[in-house]
Protein backbone atom coordinates (compact mmCIF):
# COMPACT_ATOMS: atom_id res chain seq x y z
CA UNK A 1 0.00 0.00 0.00
CA UNK A 2 1.66 3.21 -1.07
CA UNK A 3 -1.38 5.43 -1.06
CA UNK A 4 -0.47 9.04 -0.43
CA UNK A 5 -4.03 10.23 -0.20
CA UNK A 6 -5.21 11.85 2.96
CA UNK A 7 -8.43 10.55 4.45
CA UNK A 8 -10.73 12.17 6.89
CA UNK A 9 -12.80 9.93 9.18
CA UNK A 10 -15.38 11.04 11.71
CA UNK A 11 -15.98 9.83 15.24
CA UNK A 12 -18.21 10.76 18.14
CA UNK A 13 -16.51 10.94 21.57
CA UNK A 14 -17.29 7.47 22.96
CA UNK A 15 -15.21 4.53 24.19
CA UNK A 16 -16.37 2.47 21.23
CA UNK A 17 -14.55 4.80 18.80
CA UNK A 18 -11.33 3.27 20.20
CA UNK A 19 -10.36 1.39 17.02
CA UNK A 20 -10.19 4.60 14.95
CA UNK A 21 -8.44 6.59 17.66
CA UNK A 22 -5.95 3.82 18.41
CA UNK A 23 -5.27 3.18 14.72
CA UNK A 24 -4.20 6.80 14.40
CA UNK A 25 -2.42 7.26 17.73
CA UNK A 26 -0.62 3.88 17.72
CA UNK A 27 0.35 4.15 14.07
CA UNK A 28 -1.81 1.38 12.55
CA UNK A 29 -3.02 3.66 9.76
CA UNK A 30 0.52 4.87 9.09
CA UNK A 31 1.80 1.29 8.97
CA UNK A 32 -0.62 0.70 6.10
CA UNK A 33 0.68 3.79 4.30
CA UNK A 34 -2.47 5.73 5.08
CA UNK A 35 -2.52 9.31 6.21
CA UNK A 36 -5.73 9.66 8.18
CA UNK A 37 -7.13 12.68 9.92
CA UNK A 38 -9.86 12.10 12.52
CA UNK A 39 -12.64 14.62 12.92
CA UNK A 40 -14.35 14.72 16.32
CA UNK A 41 -18.07 15.25 15.70
CA UNK A 42 -20.66 16.40 18.21
CA UNK A 43 -23.77 14.84 16.73
CA UNK A 44 -24.87 11.80 14.72
CA UNK A 45 -26.88 13.92 12.31
CA UNK A 46 -23.70 15.78 11.40
CA UNK A 47 -21.76 12.52 10.96
CA UNK A 48 -24.53 11.26 8.68
CA UNK A 49 -24.66 14.41 6.55
CA UNK A 50 -20.89 14.77 6.26
CA UNK A 51 -20.49 11.15 5.16
CA UNK A 52 -23.41 11.48 2.71
CA UNK A 53 -21.89 14.47 0.91
CA UNK A 54 -18.30 13.26 1.11
CA UNK A 55 -17.00 15.80 3.62
CA UNK A 56 -15.92 12.71 5.57
CA UNK A 57 -14.54 9.63 3.81
CA UNK A 58 -16.02 7.30 6.43
CA UNK A 59 -16.97 7.27 10.08
CA UNK A 60 -17.56 5.56 13.40
CA UNK A 61 -21.33 5.19 13.16
CA UNK A 62 -24.39 3.83 14.96
CA UNK A 63 -25.08 0.60 13.07
CA UNK A 64 -28.82 1.43 12.75
CA UNK A 65 -27.93 4.86 11.34
CA UNK A 66 -25.99 3.24 8.48
CA UNK A 67 -29.11 1.19 7.67
CA UNK A 68 -31.41 4.20 8.02
CA UNK A 69 -29.24 6.10 5.53
CA UNK A 70 -29.33 3.22 3.05
CA UNK A 71 -33.11 2.92 3.43
CA UNK A 72 -33.68 6.66 3.22
CA UNK A 73 -35.35 6.75 6.63
CA UNK A 74 -35.05 10.19 8.22
CA UNK A 75 -32.91 11.44 5.33
CA UNK A 76 -32.52 10.92 1.62
CA UNK A 77 -31.36 7.45 0.66
CA UNK A 78 -27.58 7.07 0.36
CA UNK A 79 -26.20 3.64 -0.57
CA UNK A 80 -23.96 2.73 2.38
CA UNK A 81 -21.63 -0.07 3.35
CA UNK A 82 -20.65 -1.32 6.80
CA UNK A 83 -17.60 -3.58 6.34
CA UNK A 84 -16.53 -3.61 10.01
CA UNK A 85 -18.31 -3.96 13.35
CA UNK A 86 -16.55 -1.87 16.01
CA UNK A 87 -18.08 -3.22 19.22
CA UNK A 88 -20.64 -5.12 21.22
CA UNK A 89 -21.59 -4.04 24.74
CA UNK A 90 -20.16 -0.93 26.37
CA UNK A 91 -23.44 0.96 26.64
CA UNK A 92 -25.67 1.42 29.66
CA UNK A 93 -28.96 2.77 30.79
CA UNK A 94 -28.67 5.14 33.71
CA UNK A 95 -31.50 6.45 35.85
CA UNK A 96 -31.51 9.43 38.19
CA UNK A 97 -30.73 8.86 41.86
CA UNK A 98 -34.29 10.09 42.58
CA UNK A 99 -35.80 7.39 40.40
CA UNK A 100 -33.43 4.71 41.70
CA UNK A 101 -34.46 5.59 45.26
CA UNK A 102 -38.14 5.48 44.34
CA UNK A 103 -38.25 2.17 42.46
CA UNK A 104 -35.16 0.29 43.60
CA UNK A 105 -32.68 -1.16 41.16
CA UNK A 106 -32.91 -4.78 40.28
CA UNK A 107 -31.89 -4.31 36.68
CA UNK A 108 -35.53 -4.78 35.68
CA UNK A 109 -38.26 -2.33 34.77
CA UNK A 110 -41.13 -3.75 36.87
CA UNK A 111 -40.60 -1.25 39.70
CA UNK A 112 -40.58 1.56 37.17
CA UNK A 113 -43.79 0.20 35.62
CA UNK A 114 -45.53 0.40 39.02
CA UNK A 115 -44.31 3.95 39.55
CA UNK A 116 -45.58 4.93 36.10
CA UNK A 117 -49.00 3.40 36.83
CA UNK A 118 -49.16 5.22 40.16
CA UNK A 119 -48.22 8.53 38.56
CA UNK A 120 -50.84 8.03 35.87
CA UNK A 121 -53.53 7.47 38.51
CA UNK A 122 -52.43 10.71 40.17
CA UNK A 123 -52.56 12.55 36.87
CA UNK A 124 -48.82 13.33 36.95
CA UNK A 125 -46.93 14.04 33.74
CA UNK A 126 -45.10 11.17 32.01
CA UNK A 127 -41.43 10.60 32.90
CA UNK A 128 -38.87 11.64 30.29
CA UNK A 129 -36.00 9.42 29.13
CA UNK A 130 -33.21 10.26 26.71
CA UNK A 131 -31.65 8.21 23.94
CA UNK A 132 -28.74 9.18 21.71
CA UNK A 133 -30.53 9.11 18.35
CA UNK A 134 -33.76 7.63 16.94
CA UNK A 135 -31.71 5.14 14.88
CA UNK A 136 -29.53 3.68 17.60
CA UNK A 137 -29.18 0.38 19.42
CA UNK A 138 -29.58 2.46 22.59
CA UNK A 139 -33.09 3.53 21.58
CA UNK A 140 -34.08 -0.08 20.85
CA UNK A 141 -32.54 -1.51 24.04
CA UNK A 142 -34.14 1.11 26.27
CA UNK A 143 -37.53 0.42 24.65
CA UNK A 144 -37.08 -3.34 24.92
CA UNK A 145 -36.02 -3.06 28.58
CA UNK A 146 -39.17 -1.06 29.33
CA UNK A 147 -41.43 -3.34 27.29
CA UNK A 148 -40.16 -6.41 29.18
CA UNK A 149 -41.18 -4.68 32.40
CA UNK A 150 -44.68 -4.04 31.05
CA UNK A 151 -44.18 -0.41 30.00
CA UNK A 152 -45.34 0.79 26.60
CA UNK A 153 -42.59 3.25 25.69
CA UNK A 154 -44.55 5.12 23.02
CA UNK A 155 -47.52 5.67 25.32
CA UNK A 156 -46.35 5.67 28.91
CA UNK A 157 -43.09 7.62 28.88
CA UNK A 158 -41.73 10.52 26.90
CA UNK A 159 -38.66 9.62 24.85
CA UNK A 160 -36.38 12.36 23.69
CA UNK A 161 -32.95 12.68 22.12
CA UNK A 162 -30.26 13.93 24.49
CA UNK A 163 -26.63 14.58 23.62
CA UNK A 164 -24.65 12.11 25.82
CA UNK A 165 -22.09 14.71 27.02
CA UNK A 166 -25.01 16.67 28.47
CA UNK A 167 -26.86 13.71 30.00
CA UNK A 168 -25.41 13.99 33.52
CA UNK A 169 -26.41 17.64 33.68
CA UNK A 170 -29.93 16.94 32.36
CA UNK A 171 -30.34 14.16 34.97
CA UNK A 172 -29.30 16.42 37.82
CA UNK A 173 -31.59 19.23 36.60
CA UNK A 174 -34.51 16.82 36.45
CA UNK A 175 -35.07 17.38 32.70
CA UNK A 176 -34.75 13.60 32.16
CA UNK A 177 -35.10 10.71 34.60
CA UNK A 178 -32.84 8.34 32.70
CA UNK A 179 -30.89 7.84 29.50
CA UNK A 180 -29.33 5.08 27.45
CA UNK A 181 -25.97 5.87 25.86
CA UNK A 182 -22.54 4.50 25.10
CA UNK A 183 -19.84 4.77 27.74
CA UNK A 184 -18.21 6.69 29.32
CA UNK A 185 -21.31 8.86 29.67
CA UNK A 186 -23.11 6.66 32.20
CA UNK A 187 -19.93 6.57 34.28
CA UNK A 188 -19.74 10.35 34.13
CA UNK A 189 -23.28 10.57 35.57
CA UNK A 190 -22.50 7.96 38.24
CA UNK A 191 -19.32 9.76 39.24
CA UNK A 192 -21.14 13.07 39.44
CA UNK A 193 -23.48 11.39 41.94
CA UNK A 194 -26.59 12.01 39.83
CA UNK A 195 -27.20 8.59 38.27
CA UNK A 196 -27.32 4.86 38.87
CA UNK A 197 -26.81 2.23 36.19
CA UNK A 198 -29.98 0.20 35.74
CA UNK A 199 -29.01 -1.89 32.72
CA UNK A 200 -25.83 -2.69 30.82
CA UNK A 201 -26.07 -3.62 27.16
CA UNK A 202 -23.42 -6.35 27.56
CA UNK A 203 -25.65 -8.16 30.09
CA UNK A 204 -29.04 -7.28 28.66
CA UNK A 205 -28.32 -7.88 24.98
CA UNK A 206 -24.77 -9.24 24.51
CA UNK A 207 -25.38 -9.95 20.81
CA UNK A 208 -26.76 -6.53 19.91
CA UNK A 209 -24.42 -4.80 17.44
CA UNK A 210 -23.62 -1.23 18.43
CA UNK A 211 -21.22 0.78 16.22
CA UNK A 212 -19.80 0.05 12.80
CA UNK A 213 -17.24 1.64 10.56
CA UNK A 214 -19.33 2.88 7.64
CA UNK A 215 -18.78 4.67 4.37
CA UNK A 216 -20.75 5.31 1.21
CA UNK A 217 -20.94 2.69 -1.51
CA UNK A 218 -19.59 5.25 -3.97
CA UNK A 219 -16.51 5.93 -1.85
CA UNK A 220 -15.85 2.23 -1.32
CA UNK A 221 -16.06 1.53 -5.06
CA UNK A 222 -13.61 4.32 -5.85
CA UNK A 223 -11.14 3.34 -3.09
CA UNK A 224 -11.03 -0.47 -3.03
CA UNK A 225 -7.35 -0.75 -2.01
CA UNK A 226 -7.48 2.07 0.50
CA UNK A 227 -10.59 0.58 2.10
CA UNK A 228 -8.82 -2.75 2.52
CA UNK A 229 -5.86 -0.96 4.11
CA UNK A 230 -8.24 0.90 6.47
CA UNK A 231 -9.92 -2.34 7.49
CA UNK A 232 -6.58 -4.05 8.19
CA UNK A 233 -5.56 -1.09 10.36
CA UNK A 234 -8.89 -1.16 12.22
CA UNK A 235 -8.55 -4.89 12.75
CA UNK A 236 -5.11 -4.51 14.37
CA UNK A 237 -6.26 -1.52 16.41
CA UNK A 238 -9.30 -3.47 17.65
CA UNK A 239 -7.11 -6.41 18.70
CA UNK A 240 -4.78 -3.99 20.48
CA UNK A 241 -7.72 -2.31 22.26
CA UNK A 242 -9.05 -5.66 23.42
CA UNK A 243 -5.76 -6.82 24.96
CA UNK A 244 -5.85 -6.37 28.77
CA UNK A 245 -2.11 -5.68 28.72
CA UNK A 246 -2.84 -2.43 26.86
CA UNK A 247 -5.72 -1.28 29.04
CA UNK A 248 -3.87 1.46 30.95
CA UNK A 249 -2.49 2.95 27.74
CA UNK A 250 -5.88 2.72 26.02
CA UNK A 251 -7.47 4.63 28.91
CA UNK A 252 -4.80 7.32 28.66
CA UNK A 253 -5.30 7.64 24.89
CA UNK A 254 -9.10 7.87 25.09
CA UNK A 255 -8.95 10.36 27.98
CA UNK A 256 -7.09 12.96 25.88
CA UNK A 257 -9.16 16.06 25.20
CA UNK A 258 -9.02 15.63 21.42
CA UNK A 259 -10.35 12.06 21.75
CA UNK A 260 -13.14 11.24 24.23
CA UNK A 261 -11.94 13.94 26.61
CA UNK A 262 -13.28 12.56 29.88
CA UNK A 263 -11.23 11.69 32.97
CA UNK A 264 -9.47 8.35 32.91
CA UNK A 265 -11.37 6.78 35.80
CA UNK A 266 -14.74 7.18 34.07
CA UNK A 267 -13.27 5.87 30.81
CA UNK A 268 -11.78 2.83 32.51
CA UNK A 269 -14.98 2.00 34.42
CA UNK A 270 -16.89 2.18 31.14
CA UNK A 271 -14.50 -0.20 29.40
CA UNK A 272 -15.40 -3.08 31.72
CA UNK A 273 -17.83 -4.91 29.49
CA UNK A 274 -17.11 -3.79 25.96
CA UNK A 275 -16.11 -6.31 23.30
CA UNK A 276 -13.78 -4.74 20.73
CA UNK A 277 -12.40 -7.77 18.96
CA UNK A 278 -12.61 -11.14 20.71
CA UNK A 279 -14.98 -13.89 19.56
CA UNK A 280 -15.06 -12.59 16.00
CA UNK A 281 -16.64 -9.29 17.04
CA UNK A 282 -15.45 -7.32 14.01
CA UNK A 283 -17.04 -9.45 11.29
CA UNK A 284 -20.15 -7.64 10.06
CA UNK A 285 -22.48 -10.61 9.82
CA UNK A 286 -25.64 -9.94 7.81
CA UNK A 287 -27.62 -11.37 10.74
CA UNK A 288 -26.76 -8.15 12.59
CA UNK A 289 -28.39 -6.08 9.86
CA UNK A 290 -31.51 -8.21 10.06
CA UNK A 291 -31.62 -7.88 13.86
CA UNK A 292 -31.45 -4.09 13.52
CA UNK A 293 -34.11 -4.11 10.81
CA UNK A 294 -36.39 -6.05 13.16
CA UNK A 295 -35.90 -3.47 15.90
CA UNK A 296 -36.63 -0.65 13.45
CA UNK A 297 -39.82 -2.41 12.37
CA UNK A 298 -40.88 -3.20 15.93
CA UNK A 299 -40.85 0.47 16.83
CA UNK A 300 -42.48 1.67 13.64
CA UNK A 301 -39.46 3.18 11.87
CA UNK A 302 -39.69 0.91 8.81
CA UNK A 303 -42.01 -1.66 7.30
CA UNK A 304 -40.35 -4.96 6.47
CA UNK A 305 -40.80 -6.10 2.90
CA UNK A 306 -38.48 -7.98 0.53
CA UNK A 307 -37.05 -4.75 -0.89
CA UNK A 308 -36.22 -3.31 2.56
CA UNK A 309 -34.63 -6.57 3.66
CA UNK A 310 -32.53 -6.71 0.50
CA UNK A 311 -31.36 -3.10 0.85
CA UNK A 312 -30.51 -3.55 4.53
CA UNK A 313 -28.62 -6.80 4.10
CA UNK A 314 -26.55 -5.32 1.26
CA UNK A 315 -25.15 -2.70 3.65
CA UNK A 316 -23.33 -5.35 5.66
CA UNK A 317 -20.23 -6.52 3.83
CA UNK A 318 -18.61 -9.57 5.45
CA UNK A 319 -16.91 -10.25 2.09
CA UNK A 320 -14.83 -7.07 2.34
CA UNK A 321 -14.03 -7.86 5.96
CA UNK A 322 -12.94 -11.43 5.16
CA UNK A 323 -10.64 -10.16 2.44
CA UNK A 324 -8.95 -7.80 4.93
CA UNK A 325 -8.79 -10.48 7.61
CA UNK A 326 -7.04 -12.88 5.25
CA UNK A 327 -4.50 -10.28 4.15
CA UNK A 328 -3.84 -9.18 7.74
CA UNK A 329 -3.17 -12.77 8.79
CA UNK A 330 -0.88 -13.46 5.84
CA UNK B 1 -37.22 36.42 8.16
CA UNK B 2 -36.81 34.91 11.62
CA UNK B 3 -33.56 33.05 12.12
CA UNK B 4 -32.68 31.01 15.20
CA UNK B 5 -28.98 30.29 15.64
CA UNK B 6 -27.84 27.53 18.00
CA UNK B 7 -24.20 28.22 18.65
CA UNK B 8 -22.30 28.96 21.86
CA UNK B 9 -20.13 31.35 19.85
CA UNK B 10 -21.76 34.68 18.95
CA UNK B 11 -19.39 35.37 16.04
CA UNK B 12 -21.45 33.39 13.57
CA UNK B 13 -24.69 35.02 14.64
CA UNK B 14 -23.04 38.30 13.71
CA UNK B 15 -21.97 36.84 10.37
CA UNK B 16 -25.48 35.66 9.59
CA UNK B 17 -27.00 38.98 10.59
CA UNK B 18 -24.47 40.77 8.37
CA UNK B 19 -25.22 38.48 5.46
CA UNK B 20 -28.93 39.14 5.83
CA UNK B 21 -28.60 42.93 6.02
CA UNK B 22 -31.28 44.44 3.84
CA UNK B 23 -33.79 41.66 4.51
CA UNK B 24 -36.74 43.23 6.25
CA UNK B 25 -38.28 42.38 8.59
CA UNK B 26 -35.40 40.43 10.09
CA UNK B 27 -34.98 38.94 13.53
CA UNK B 28 -31.88 36.93 14.35
CA UNK B 29 -31.80 35.23 17.71
CA UNK B 30 -28.86 33.32 19.13
CA UNK B 31 -28.88 30.67 21.87
CA UNK B 32 -26.07 28.48 23.18
CA UNK B 33 -28.41 25.53 23.77
CA UNK B 34 -31.54 24.51 21.90
CA UNK B 35 -34.67 24.87 23.99
CA UNK B 36 -37.79 23.32 22.51
CA UNK B 37 -40.25 25.67 24.21
CA UNK B 38 -38.24 28.79 23.40
CA UNK B 39 -37.87 27.73 19.78
CA UNK B 40 -41.61 27.07 19.47
CA UNK B 41 -42.39 30.52 20.88
CA UNK B 42 -39.99 32.24 18.50
CA UNK B 43 -41.27 30.28 15.45
CA UNK B 44 -38.21 30.74 13.23
CA UNK B 45 -38.30 30.41 9.44
CA UNK B 46 -34.97 28.66 9.53
CA UNK B 47 -32.73 27.18 12.20
CA UNK B 48 -28.96 27.50 11.84
CA UNK B 49 -26.99 25.11 14.02
CA UNK B 50 -23.24 24.90 14.51
CA UNK B 51 -21.84 21.54 13.39
CA UNK B 52 -20.09 21.24 16.74
CA UNK B 53 -23.35 21.62 18.65
CA UNK B 54 -24.59 18.30 20.07
CA UNK B 55 -28.09 19.79 19.93
CA UNK B 56 -28.17 19.04 16.23
CA UNK B 57 -29.46 15.54 17.10
CA UNK B 58 -32.19 16.94 19.33
CA UNK B 59 -33.47 19.29 16.63
CA UNK B 60 -33.24 16.50 14.06
CA UNK B 61 -35.31 14.09 16.15
CA UNK B 62 -38.00 16.73 16.67
CA UNK B 63 -38.24 17.22 12.93
CA UNK B 64 -38.44 13.47 12.35
CA UNK B 65 -41.10 13.04 14.98
CA UNK B 66 -43.06 15.83 13.29
CA UNK B 67 -43.26 17.81 16.52
CA UNK B 68 -44.61 21.28 15.90
CA UNK B 69 -44.11 23.12 12.66
CA UNK B 70 -41.22 21.76 10.64
CA UNK B 71 -38.31 24.09 9.94
CA UNK B 72 -35.42 23.81 7.56
CA UNK B 73 -32.16 23.35 9.46
CA UNK B 74 -28.92 24.83 8.20
CA UNK B 75 -25.63 23.61 9.59
CA UNK B 76 -22.26 25.30 9.91
CA UNK B 77 -19.26 23.11 9.20
CA UNK B 78 -15.60 23.80 9.66
CA UNK B 79 -14.23 23.04 6.23
CA UNK B 80 -15.69 22.80 2.78
CA UNK B 81 -15.03 23.30 -0.89
CA UNK B 82 -16.45 26.37 -2.57
CA UNK B 83 -19.93 25.74 -3.94
CA UNK B 84 -20.39 22.68 -1.80
CA UNK B 85 -22.90 24.37 0.48
CA UNK B 86 -25.44 24.98 -2.27
CA UNK B 87 -24.75 21.57 -3.77
CA UNK B 88 -25.32 19.86 -0.42
CA UNK B 89 -28.57 21.71 0.13
CA UNK B 90 -29.84 20.69 -3.29
CA UNK B 91 -28.77 17.11 -2.63
CA UNK B 92 -31.03 17.01 0.40
CA UNK B 93 -28.64 17.44 3.27
CA UNK B 94 -30.34 19.84 5.67
CA UNK B 95 -27.87 22.49 4.61
CA UNK B 96 -24.34 23.39 4.95
CA UNK B 97 -22.48 26.58 5.64
CA UNK B 98 -18.77 27.08 5.89
CA UNK B 99 -16.82 28.85 8.58
CA UNK B 100 -15.05 31.97 7.40
CA UNK B 101 -17.86 32.27 4.90
CA UNK B 102 -18.34 35.57 3.13
CA UNK B 103 -21.48 37.20 4.52
CA UNK B 104 -22.58 37.74 0.92
CA UNK B 105 -23.28 34.01 0.53
CA UNK B 106 -25.30 33.58 3.72
CA UNK B 107 -28.50 34.91 2.23
CA UNK B 108 -28.38 32.75 -0.86
CA UNK B 109 -27.73 29.58 1.16
CA UNK B 110 -30.55 30.25 3.61
CA UNK B 111 -32.89 31.02 0.74
CA UNK B 112 -31.95 27.83 -1.10
CA UNK B 113 -32.50 25.87 2.13
CA UNK B 114 -35.93 27.38 2.68
CA UNK B 115 -37.10 26.97 -0.88
CA UNK B 116 -35.90 23.38 -1.05
CA UNK B 117 -37.60 22.68 2.24
CA UNK B 118 -40.90 24.07 0.90
CA UNK B 119 -40.51 21.97 -2.23
CA UNK B 120 -39.90 18.81 -0.20
CA UNK B 121 -42.91 19.50 1.97
CA UNK B 122 -45.03 20.07 -1.12
CA UNK B 123 -43.83 16.76 -2.57
CA UNK B 124 -44.61 14.97 0.67
CA UNK B 125 -48.08 16.49 0.85
CA UNK B 126 -48.72 15.53 -2.78
CA UNK B 127 -47.61 11.98 -2.05
CA UNK B 128 -49.90 11.77 0.99
CA UNK B 129 -52.78 13.09 -1.10
CA UNK B 130 -52.06 10.65 -3.90
CA UNK B 131 -52.05 7.80 -1.37
CA UNK B 132 -55.34 8.87 0.15
CA UNK B 133 -56.87 9.35 -3.33
CA UNK B 134 -55.87 5.80 -4.17
CA UNK B 135 -57.38 4.53 -0.93
CA UNK B 136 -60.68 6.35 -1.65
CA UNK B 137 -60.82 4.93 -5.14
CA UNK B 138 -60.38 1.41 -3.75
CA UNK B 139 -63.15 2.01 -1.21
CA UNK B 140 -65.51 3.21 -3.95
CA UNK B 141 -64.67 0.20 -6.10
CA UNK B 142 -65.38 -2.18 -3.22
CA UNK B 143 -68.69 -0.48 -2.37
CA UNK B 144 -69.69 -0.65 -6.03
CA UNK B 145 -68.84 -4.37 -6.25
CA UNK B 146 -70.86 -5.04 -3.11
CA UNK B 147 -73.89 -3.18 -4.49
CA UNK B 148 -73.66 -5.12 -7.74
CA UNK B 149 -73.50 -8.41 -5.88
CA UNK B 150 -76.12 -7.76 -3.18
CA UNK B 151 -78.63 -5.82 -5.24
CA UNK B 152 -77.91 -7.26 -8.66
CA UNK B 153 -77.11 -3.83 -10.12
CA UNK B 154 -75.05 -3.09 -13.20
CA UNK B 155 -71.75 -1.32 -12.50
CA UNK B 156 -73.00 1.98 -13.92
CA UNK B 157 -76.20 1.85 -11.79
CA UNK B 158 -74.24 1.02 -8.64
CA UNK B 159 -72.02 4.04 -9.21
CA UNK B 160 -75.05 6.29 -9.88
CA UNK B 161 -76.62 5.16 -6.60
CA UNK B 162 -73.48 5.98 -4.62
CA UNK B 163 -73.20 9.37 -6.35
CA UNK B 164 -76.85 10.20 -5.65
CA UNK B 165 -76.38 9.35 -1.94
CA UNK B 166 -73.27 11.54 -1.97
CA UNK B 167 -75.06 14.50 -3.57
CA UNK B 168 -78.16 14.15 -1.41
CA UNK B 169 -76.14 14.10 1.79
CA UNK B 170 -73.48 16.57 0.64
CA UNK B 171 -70.71 14.19 1.71
CA UNK B 172 -67.76 12.93 -0.35
CA UNK B 173 -68.29 9.84 -2.47
CA UNK B 174 -65.51 7.95 -0.65
CA UNK B 175 -67.17 8.65 2.73
CA UNK B 176 -70.50 7.31 1.46
CA UNK B 177 -68.76 4.23 0.07
CA UNK B 178 -66.94 3.66 3.37
CA UNK B 179 -70.21 3.99 5.34
CA UNK B 180 -71.89 1.59 2.99
CA UNK B 181 -69.14 -1.01 3.44
CA UNK B 182 -69.20 -0.56 7.22
CA UNK B 183 -72.98 -1.06 7.33
CA UNK B 184 -72.79 -4.09 5.10
CA UNK B 185 -70.27 -5.62 7.50
CA UNK B 186 -72.47 -4.79 10.46
CA UNK B 187 -75.54 -6.38 8.89
CA UNK B 188 -73.57 -9.50 8.10
CA UNK B 189 -72.33 -9.61 11.70
CA UNK B 190 -75.98 -9.57 12.86
CA UNK B 191 -76.68 -12.56 10.72
CA UNK B 192 -78.93 -10.51 8.42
Amino acid sequence: MTSKAEFRLGFVPLNDAAALIVARDKGHFAAEGLSVELSREASWATVRDKVAIGALDGAHMLAPLALAMALGVGCEATPMIAPFTLNFGGAAMTVSTRLAAAVGLGGRAEGLAKLIARRRDQGASPLTFGVVFPYSTHNYLLRDWMARGGIEPDREVRLTVTPPPRSAELLSEGVIEGFCAGEPWSQVAVRAGVGHIAMRSARFAPDAPDKVFATTHVWAEAHCDELQALLRALLRASAWSEDPANRAELVAILARPENVGVDGEAIEAGLGDIRFHRDGANRPDVVQALWILQQMARWGQVRIDPETTRTASRVYRPDLFDQAMKAAAA
Amino acid sequence: MRVLIIDPDSARATLVAEGLAGVAPLEVRQAAIFDEAEAAAFAPDVVVVAAESPDRDVIESLREAGVGELRPVVMFVDRSEPGRAEEAVRAGVAAYVVDGLAPARVRSILEVAMSRFRLMRQLRDDLDKAKSDLASRRTIERAKALLMKERGLEEEAAYRLLRKLSMDSGRPLAAIAADFLAFAGLLKGDGA
